[in-house]
C-alpha cells in the first residue's frame, strides 16, 4: 500500500516523540489502543492551569506508518490550542490531512481518542468538570 | 450461504473437526475439474468458484480464532465501525470513551514494546544486555501462558453460545458474542506482542 507524501514525512520525522512526567498536575496522559491492528498509542499534553492552552505535547505510538503519522500531526495541532480548541479535533481532519486510505481511518479513530482521553486525564487531575469544549466550539 | 450451510452445519462454535474434514474431501471430490472436464466452459468455472469458496470456508471453519471471528461477523460485529461510532458518541457527549482493551493490558503491552525498542537499540550499539533479554524471556512466558489462558476461555466461551443457541436464549447469546469480541481484542494484542517479543530475542 502507498502511503501519502505526508504520512511518510511524519512517520520519517516524527513530531513531538517523547515523555512529559506523568506524575504533574499539569500533564494529561491518554494510552489508548487499536484491537483491529494491536497498535497502542500514548499522548500528553502539559496545560497552563491559568490559560488551559496546551503548551507542550508528547506522544509515543507502537503501530504502523499510518498511527505514527497520526499521532504525531495530533501533537502538532494539539499545541497552541487551548483545551476546548483542542476537543474539536476529529478523525475526519486527520484523515483529510493525511489522505488516509479507508483501511486506515482507525488509525485516526485512536489519535482522536489519544487526544480525549489526555484532557479527559489531564481535567480529572484538575477536577474540570465543565464543558469548555461546547462553547468554544459553538463560536467558531 | 454462509460457511456453516456450507457443510450441513449449525452456527455453533465447537465443531467437530475430523467430521468437517471428512465432508470437505466429500464436497471437494463433487467439485472436482476432472468430473467437468467435458462440460461446457461456463459450468467449468462454476465448479471452479464453488471449489475455491469450499477451500475457503473450511479453512475458516477449520482454524478456531478465523472460525470465531467469522461467526461474529455473521452476527454483524463490525469491531472498527463499533469503534468509530464510540469515538463519536465521546465527541458530541463528552463522555469519556471506553477502550475495548483492559487499561492494565494498554499498560503492559506499552512497557513491552518499550523494553523491546530499548533492546533493538541496544543490538544496534553491538550490546546485548543480559538484564533485558532476561525481563524478557519472563515477559514471553507470562505472555505465552495467557495466550494459552485466552485459549481455554474462548472454548468456554464457545459452549455458552452453543447452549444458548439449544436453548434460543437471546439475552446468553448476545453475552456470549460481547465475551468473545472483548477476548479477541484482547488476544490480538497479545498475539502481537508474543510476535514481537520473539521477534526481539531470536535476532
Amino acid at each position: 500500500m502507498a502511503y501519502s507524501d505526508k504520512v511518510v514525512d511524519h512517520y520519517e520525522n516524527p513530531r513531538n516523540v517523547g515523555t512529559l512526567d506523568k506524575s504533574s498536575e499539569s500533564v494529561g496522559t491518554g494510552l489508548v489502543g487499536a484491537p483491529e491492528c494491536g497498535d497502542v498509542m500514548r499522548l500528553q499534553i502539559r496545560v497552563n492551569p491559568e490559560t488551559h492552552v496546551i503548551e507542550d505535547a508528547k506522544f509515543k505510538t507502537f503501530g504502523c506508518g499510518s498511527a505514527i503519522a497520526s499521532s504525531s500531526l495530533a501533537t502538532e495541532w494539539v499545541k497552541g490550542k487551548t483545551i476546548a480548541e483542542a476537543l474539536t479535533i476529529t478523525n475526519t481532519d486527520i484523515v483529510k490531512e493525511l489522505a488516509l486510505p479507508p483501511v486506515k481511518i482507525h488509525c485516526s479513530v485512536l489519535a482522536e481518542d489519544a487526544i480525549r482521553a489526555a484532557i479527559g486525564d489531564w481535567k480529572k487531575k484538575n477536577h474540570v468538570t465543565e464543558e469548555v469544549g461546547v462553547a468554544v466550539a459553538a463560536a467558531h | 450461504m454462509d460457511y456453516f450451510h456450507i457443510f450441513s452445519l449449525p452456527t455453533k462454535l465447537t465443531v467437530d473437526l475430523p467430521a468437517l474434514e471428512k465432508s470437505f474431501y466429500a464436497l471437494s471430490r463433487k467439485l472436482h475439474p476432472d468430473r467437468f472436464a467435458s462440460r461446457p466452459a461456463a459450468e467449468q468455472a462454476a465448479a471452479l468458484a464453488e471449489s475455491s469458496n469450499l477451500n475457503d470456508a473450511y479453512r475458516t471453519l477449520k482454524d478456531p480464532i478465523a472460525r470465531t471471528e467469522y461467526l461474529l461477523k455473521l452476527e454483524g460485529i463490525e469491531l472498527e465501525e463499533q469503534s468509530k461510532a464510540a469515538t463519536e458518541v465521546a465527541r458530541t457527549t463528552g463522555v469519556a470513551k471506553k477502550q475495548i482493551v483492559p487499561p492494565d493490558l494498554l499498560e503492559e503491552a506499552f512497557e513491552l514494546n518499550m523494553q523491546l525498542e530499548e533492546m533493538r537499540m541496544a543490538k544496534k550499539m553491538g550490546e546485548d544486555d543480559p538484564q533485558l533479554r532476561h525481563d524478557l524471556q519472563a515477559a514471553k512466558s507470562a505472555f505465552d501462558a495467557k495466550m494459552s489462558a485466552t485459549q481455554a476461555e474462548l472454548e468456554s466461551l464457545w459452549s455458552k453460545w452453543d447452549a444458548a443457541l439449544d436453548t434460543n436464549n437471546a439475552a446468553a447469546k448476545t453475552a456470549a458474542r460481547d465475551a468473545m469480541v472483548s477476548l479477541l481484542n484482547r488476544r490480538s494484542y497479545l498475539r502481537n506482542l508474543v510476535r514481537d517479543v520473539n521477534e526481539a530475542l531470536e535476532t
